[in-house]
């Protein structure tokens, strides 16, 4: 797919179709908060939306630079809260709820949620960021300012301790 | 810098099938667990509730009409280090202004005194005024030069009021074309001879080699001494020159003062040898006249060589004949060659202030960079803070 340098108004629009909806799961499952997280997303489409002209591909991708911003902005929160964002209590639970779903999926996304909070925030922010958001190997390390094995790595050993807690006897 | 980790094969493996399982492709049958949590994680993720969504939309379509925070602030603090650069280039352009008029200063106190060379001496056009200004400049403390027309008029009313007797020198170097060195060192003979000067001593010794080179030893009339000083300088390419003061007016005074004491004492002894009666006294007292009237001899000299060197500057001049073409000479007119030298003399300049300039600015840039980067730095690791348990 060709990149544009900048992110004109209709790639901005493309942009947002994208990553709107990983976004947003990215930002609830950082901050922990629906409110916090539409704001927060919110803010993050208008400041890529105000400085899409400062956008450079030769950086990295397009959604690699939005979850960027939507990081910092989201960081900026948690900062101003000075609290950790609860994950596993707030999470909302739409597919449990819902009547077709087995027995046993139920079960198994229960205990993930229950695993994911019990990850310390950086490994739960890593697993948001590549399950939620969807972001690439490259993209995740962009973001986080790293490099791409570096990324690699702590992904998967935050993968590694999910799978531990899952395993874990309740 | 964080250092690299490589990737382990179990690691490329486990990652490798996360992208195939987000990409919704099929993974070996050994990672199918990994495949089923990469589902569950995925299947975890937040929505959006319908309202935010439709907002959200409202908003990208008509281009985030209401800002949620101040767009100038965030510009100003955004480019805020841009002013790093711009602060150092005005200190760079206040300093070069200073080190520029500082260098000027410095030539004008090598015209008072100090011999230097002077490659942009006055062009002749204005030479005269300018060895004017010189001359006045050059006795700054002094009053008016006692060989001036009103130091000469102004009356004696005694040896403290006696006006100042001030011996003047200058120096000053001619270059000439090697074809015109003749004609020059001839016209300076001229030049001596028509402002009432003369040349005390010369030395001229031509060379094919090095086109010649004359020195002449002059005595020019003190009041004269600007004039014929600018008539010179329009006799070829001033290279050098400088002007010295010499005040003698202690020396004046004390030989006058001893003078008139000695002829007081002679009128005092004529006196008494009108009254002695005694041979031995009138022996001793002619004695006592003869040893005076030396005195006064020797003071009359003294007083009358101080007064030449008051009433006659002494000029060095030194001319030299180059083969360098039409810039080396000049004789007093603005030549083409003389253009490119000023060309070139302000190309140096404009090197110098760029250097200064660059001097300046090139540590700035580096200390405004590594602040930037400082704070970004530390911007970052506050953000990352957060991230850590509370």
């Amino acid at each position: 797919m060709a990149t544009p340098h900048n992110t004109s108004a209709g790639s901005f629009d493309a942009l947002y179709r994208d990553s709107a909806r990983d976004l947003y799961a990215y930002v609830r499952t950082l901050l922990g908060d629906d409110a916090a997280a539409e704001d927060v997303t919110a803010l993050a489409f208008e400041r890529a939306y105000r400085r899409r002209a400062s956008f450079d591909a030769h950086r990295g991708s397009q959604r690699g630079w939005l979850f960027g911003i939507a990081r910092n902005a989201a960081l900026d929160e948690l900062r101003r809260r000075r609290r950790a964002a609860p994950l596993v209590g707030d999470l909302p639970d739409e597919r449990a709820a819902a009547p077709e779903e087995e027995a046993d999926l139920v079960v198994r996304r229960t205990t993930v949620r229950a695993a994911l909070a019990t990850l310390s925030p950086r490994d739960r922010e890593l697993v948001a960021l590549k399950f939620h958001g969807g972001l690439t190997n490259a993209e995740l390390a962009a973001v986080l300012g790293t490099s791409e094995s570096n990324a690699g790595t702590r992904l998967h050993r935050a993968v590694a301790k999910l799978r531990e807690a899952c395993n874990a006897p309740a | 810098m964080r250092p690299r980790e490589p990737l382990t094969p179990e690691q490329e493996r486990d990652l490798e099938a996360i992208d195939r399982t987000l990409a919704g492709e099929p993974v070996e049958f050994e990672l199918l667990e990994l495949e089923e949590l990469v589902r569950d994680i995925r299947a975890t993720a937040p929505a959006m509730t319908p309202a935010f969504a439709a907002r959200l939309e409202q908003d990208v379509s008509d281009g985030f009409p209401t800002p949620r925070e101040p767009p100038a602030r965030v510009r100003v603090r955004g480019r805020r280090w841009l002013l790093l650069p711009a602060l150092g280039s005005l200190a760079a352009v206040l300093v070069a202004l200073v080190v520029v008029l500082a260098d000027g200063g410095d030539d004008t106190n090598t015209l008072m005194g100090r011999s230097a060379p002077s490659e942009q001496a006055a062009p002749a056009a204005g030479g005269e005024a300018a060895a004017d200004q010189t001359a006045r400049a050059g006795a700054p403390q002094t009053p008016a030069p006692a060989t001036s027309t009103a130091a000469r008029r102004a009356p004696s009313v005694g040896v403290t009021e006696a006006p100042r007797k001030v011996q003047r020198s200058a120096s000053i170097a001619l270059q000439t074309p090697e074809d015109e060195f003749d004609r020059t060192t001839d016209a300076v003979n001229a030049t001596v001879a028509r402002f009432g000067g003369i040349v005390a001593s010369s030395q001229i010794g031509a060379s094919d080699e090095s086109g010649g080179e004359a020195t002449f030893d002059l005595r020019i009339p003190t009041d004269r001494l600007d004039r014929a000083l600018a008539a010179l300088a329009k006799l070829g390419h001033v290279t050098e020159r400088s002007q010295g003061l010499d005040d003698i007016t202690g020396s004046f005074s004390s030989a006058r003062a001893r003078l008139t004491e000695a002829r007081a004492e002679r009128r005092g002894l004529l006196r008494a040898l009108g009254r002695a009666t005694t041979p031995a006294q009138i022996d001793s007292l002619k004695a006592q006249l003869r040893s005076v009237a030396g005195r006064i001899r020797g003071l009359d000299g003294a007083l009358a060589s101080l007064r030449r060197r008051a009433d006659l500057a002494i000029v060095s001049l030194t001319v030299r004949g180059t083969g360098d073409g039409p810039q080396a000479g000049g004789g007093g007119q603005w030549t083409p060659g003389d253009a490119a030298g000023d060309a070139v003399r302000v190309l140096e300049v404009l090197a110098g202030v760029l250097l200064i300039g660059l001097a300046i600015l090139v540590p700035a840039a580096l200390l405004g960079a590594l602040i930037a980067l400082g704070l970004r730095f530390g911007r970052r690791r506050r953000r990352e803070a957060a991230l850590d348990p509370a």
